[in-house]
């Protein structure tokens, strides 16, 4: 190898300042003080190559850990921005194929055995192996084995040199101890009560589970990354209302999603803030090609891009996110949310002219009737809107789409479903498309292109990986994706994925509605500082209480319970 | 009377037998399985595949007959949203309404009765008028509303009891007369919830049960003997009058039993009814049918109960 790869390059930057921020996160705050978090629901999973719901991964951020942590830029080429995390250091092979973690001497698992690279090994089998069914295992095709060079170094071989390489190790994995849970068959992972008392490395340990109760953490006091600043967490699992007025009462600290409707009552409380919670999800009203429940037959409205550029030019964007977040809202830039490697605020999407709406859908055959409504060859201009009513901006969304599509002569009818019935009905099952017209969705995907992938690529319709759930497939895309997956340039991925974003605009499959933003209510003796976009208790370690601003259930301190 | 019983038995399993058939079927026709939770990580292989392995690939009536077949076997089944076996589950929760629905028919029972026979023994006075007026109010409120409102305000306005749940997260670490009042304050609103709502039917109950016995002979007999006007009403009247209260406590229970299901739902009650409606929420199949399941044998058993009372207070009944 003449000359230095560019992965190698940002590996050996990441080396000199990368491994150097160890100690960076550890702050003068002070320690002590009990929080109290009102989390969405309990968790469904907390073994970590399960666990994807909203409070599942919120606990597995908080007792494990990754062999790196991403930056928080969420940069996913090379190295670069990582920081590490079991992994003291790593070190590429010359051909980049291969990569050497070096464990932390000082980690331990919370029973107090040390992390080994035969942890590693082993954590890699659970997230791969078809008997576990990790929804993680499609994401981690590009590595060919992991070996142990000795009990502190794991190797990771990889079959393709690609600029994601690091990036699905260290964001994609993360390490479970062997002697835990490796006694527990890989197909019996999900069921078994081993997985209900996680043990991990993170800087919080696991004490108590009562479902649909409460949930107790306690600080690892010893942890190898540090102590963290709070003693105690309790996660308990009301529902949005009862939590909002927990916050507001006091009984609760944190909420990472305070109902977006009740947002004013935090502005005017002396106990609670707003805090925003940035999330990687953007939301749409996707256009299904097909015939609802059908693979065969287009649509009979959405088959025709120019009936789809004419709804999507027919509706104020910018209006109506005015109008449901107030101040508060971020507007939709395309197939991706805005704040990952590849986001670009630049991509023209059909601008908002209820004129030219009219006058192509006029041009495309449908006329309006004496009743404004518009029809061609008698079937009218009308379609369902598949909405979960548990969402409360995209149920406002829907009623404002509503609004507007019918002043270009357009009835759309809102569906409002539970989400069981939502997702049924909005994922396509092996040859049927999703059973909807249209559908108010929102994807969160990871930070890298290989996640537009999973959305927007033809690769993406069934497969294993397969999360191409609105079925849109047009092989430019496809090409200009796998280029920029494939690039080491880091512009010129850019480049190839602002080709595939631009195409994927002008083809419409959907209205890119808004970025969808939580807003935290957060206790206001609490300090927080901001929120990460992958993940809010990432940074939790890194909260604390002022001394002057406790309360009672601060005290509690890490004494074990009261015995009675 | 032994033979009745009998025959009630075989009526009760019966209705279980139904009861289970028609739970199974409605929770399985309805969209979307325990594996169709939000994770958009989650592919659609490999739904497909943690479905077959649940033995949710099968056809229905396969489905239902392995589902007997376990129940036969005193198996509930296992829930995949919880991670636990189904009968761990109503182990835990069970008890939790019992304890809600209990107290509360029990305070139910005591106050409606207090002020019914107070309604009957005052008849179109003051106290009649307002406090059927007042009860008439309770009684046509919904349940999940009553429940909301008085979290509003005596949770989150006035700050006076807590919100929800069943103890504070820190209860196990409270010493005992603190973790004792933490408790009995997380009890009042869901109870005094459920009671207000029961209360004013019972009240009525009692009120007519009294009218009908107030003018009877031996109440007169009494009267003229110059048996004090309290001792007539509490302790002559109010025994015969106690007869139809049995009735309407095997009614009752039942009612109770579903509307502790909202007010568990409103204030994150960790009971049977909470685990019902996460269950429904989350198709958790086999949480749903045995949450049915027991909830109807609780039915029969009230009304089974109520039954073997009336016989052993009433000696028509018996014969």
């Amino acid at each position: 190898m003449s000359k230095l790869n560019p992965v190698l390059t940002l590996s050996l930057a990441a080396l000199i300042f990368g491994c150097s921020k160890t100690d960076a996160r550890r702050s003068d705050s002070p320690t002590g003080g009990t929080l109290i978090i009102a989390i969405p629901g309990d968790p469904i999973d907390l073994f970590p190559a399960f666990a994807g719901d909203q409070s599942g991964a919120a606990v597995r951020d908080l007792l494990f850990d990754r062999l790196a942590l991403i930056g928080p830029d969420l940069g996913t080429f090379g190295d670069t921005g990582f920081t590490p995390q079991l992994a003291k250091s790593w070190t590429w092979s010359p051909d980049s194929m291969s990569i050497a973690f070096s464990i932390d001497p000082k980690a331990r698992w919370h029973d107090g055995k040390s992390v080994t690279a035969a942890d590693v090994k082993y954590s890699f089998r659970a997230f791969t192996d078809p008997k576990a069914a990790s929804p993680v295992a499609p994401l981690l095709t590009n590595i060919d084995s992991v070996s142990v060079r000795d009990a502190s170094t794991a190797v990771f071989f990889f079959k393709k040199r690609m600029p994601e390489q690091f990036y699905d190790v260290a964001y994609q994995l993360y390490i479970v101890p062997e002697h835990v849970y490796g006694k527990v068959p890989f197909d019996s992972l999900r069921t078994s009560d081993v997985t209900r008392t996680p043990v991990g490395s993170g800087r919080f340990r696991f004490v108590k589970w009562t479902p649909d109760v409460q949930m107790e953490l306690i600080a690892d006091t010893a942890n190898y990354r540090g102590r963290p600043n709070l003693d105690h967490l309790f996660l308990t699992p009301p529902d949005p209302l009862t939590g909002a007025t927990q916050i507001l009462t006091g009984q609760a600290d944190f909420m990472q999603a305070f109902p977006i409707d009740h947002i004013s009552e935090l502005d005017s409380s002396k106990v609670a803030r707003g805090m925003a919670a940035p999330v990687s999800q953007y939301a749409f009203l996707g256009m299904n090609p097909y015939v609802a429940k059908s693979r065969r037959e287009p649509h009979p409205i959405f088959g025709d891009v120019r009936v789809r550029r004419a709804l999507s030019m027919a509706v104020d964007r910018t209006g109506m996110l005015q109008n449901v977040f107030g101040g508060l809202g971020k507007i939709g830039h395309g197939p991706f949310p805005m704040g990952q490697t590849a986001s670009d605020s630049t991509i023209r999407l059909p601008s908002y002219d209820t004129a030219a709406a009219a006058a192509m859908l006029d041009s495309s055959g449908w006329k309006r009737g004496r009743d404004g409504m518009r029809s061609k060859n008698g079937r009218p201009l009308r379609f369902a809107m598949l909405v979960p009513f548990r969402s409360v901006p995209r149920m406002k969304y829907a009623s404002l789409l509503q609004e507007q599509f019918h002043r270009i002569g357009a009835l759309a009818t809102i569906e409002q479903v539970d989400t069981k019935t939502y997702l049924e009905r909005s994922i396509p099952r092996d040859d049927r498309a999703g059973d909807f017209d249209t559908v108010l969705n929102a994807f969160g995907p990871d930070p890298s292109v290989s996640g537009v992938k999973q959305n927007w690529a033809t690769a993406g319709i069934g497969g294993p990986a397969g999360q191409n759930f609105m079925l849109y497939s047009n092989k430019t895309v496809d090409a200009a994706i796998d280029s920029a997956v494939a690039s080491f340039d880091p512009v010129k991925a850019k480049a190839y994925a602002r080709r595939a974003f631009q195409q994927i605009a002008d083809d419409v499959p959907a209205i890119w509605l808004y970025d969808v933003i939580y807003v935290a209510g957060v206790n206001r003796r609490l300090v927080v500082p901001p929120l990460r976009m992958d993940g809010w208790a990432i940074n939790l370690a890194d909260w604390s209480i002022p001394v002057d601003k406790r309360i009672g259930r601060d005290s509690i301190g890490l004494a074990p319970p009261a015995k009675r | 009377m032994r033979r009745a019983f009998v025959a009630r038995l075989w009526q009760s399993l019966i209705v279980v037998a139904v009861v289970t058939a028609i739970s199974f079927l409605l929770i399985h026709a309805a969209p979307g399985d325990p594996f169709s939770y939000e994770n958009s990580r989650i592919s659609i292989a490999q739904r497909d595949q943690l479905r077959a392995e649940a033995g949710y690939d099968k056809p229905l009536p396969e489905q239902f007959v392995r589902y007997t077949w376990r129940l036969l076997h005193g198996r509930f089944g296992y829930s995949f949203p919880h991670h636990a076996y189904v009968s761990e589950l109503l182990a835990a929760t069970i008890p939790r309404t019992l304890a809600l629905a209990g107290i509360s028919l029990l305070l139910s029972f005591l106050l409606g009765m207090a002020v019914g026979v107070l309604q009957a023994a005052r008849r179109d006075g003051w106290f009649d008028r307002i406090s059927s007026s007042v009860l008439l109010v309770f009684y046509s409120l919904p349940d999940f509303w009553a429940a909301l409102m008085a979290a509003l305000v005596f949770a989150q306005w006035w700050h006076l009891l807590p919100a929800s749940g069943m103890t504070d997260p820190m209860h196990d670490y409270m010493p005992f007369w603190r973790a004792l009042g933490d408790r009995l304050s997380h009890f009042v609103l869901p109870c005094a919830t459920l009671t207000l709502l029961t209360v004013a039917g019972i009240a009525r109950y009692q009120r007519t049960a009294m009218l009908e016995v107030l003018p009877l002979d031996y109440v007169r007999v009494a009267r003229a003997k110059g048996v004090p006007e309290k001792s007539i009403v509490w302790r002559h009247a109010l025994r015969t009058a106690l007869a139809p209260m049995i009735t309407l406590l095997g009614v009752l229970f039942p009612a109770l039993l579903g509307g502790s299901v909202f007010v568990e739902k409103v204030f994150q009650w960790p009971g049977m009814g909470l685990l019902a409606v996460s269950g429904i929420e989350s198709r958790d199949y086999d949480v749903v049918t045995a949450t049915v399941i027991v909830g109807s044998l609780m039915v029969i058993a009230g009304n089974l109960i109520a039954d073997l009372l009336h016989a052993a207070l009433d000696p028509r009944v018996r014969a």
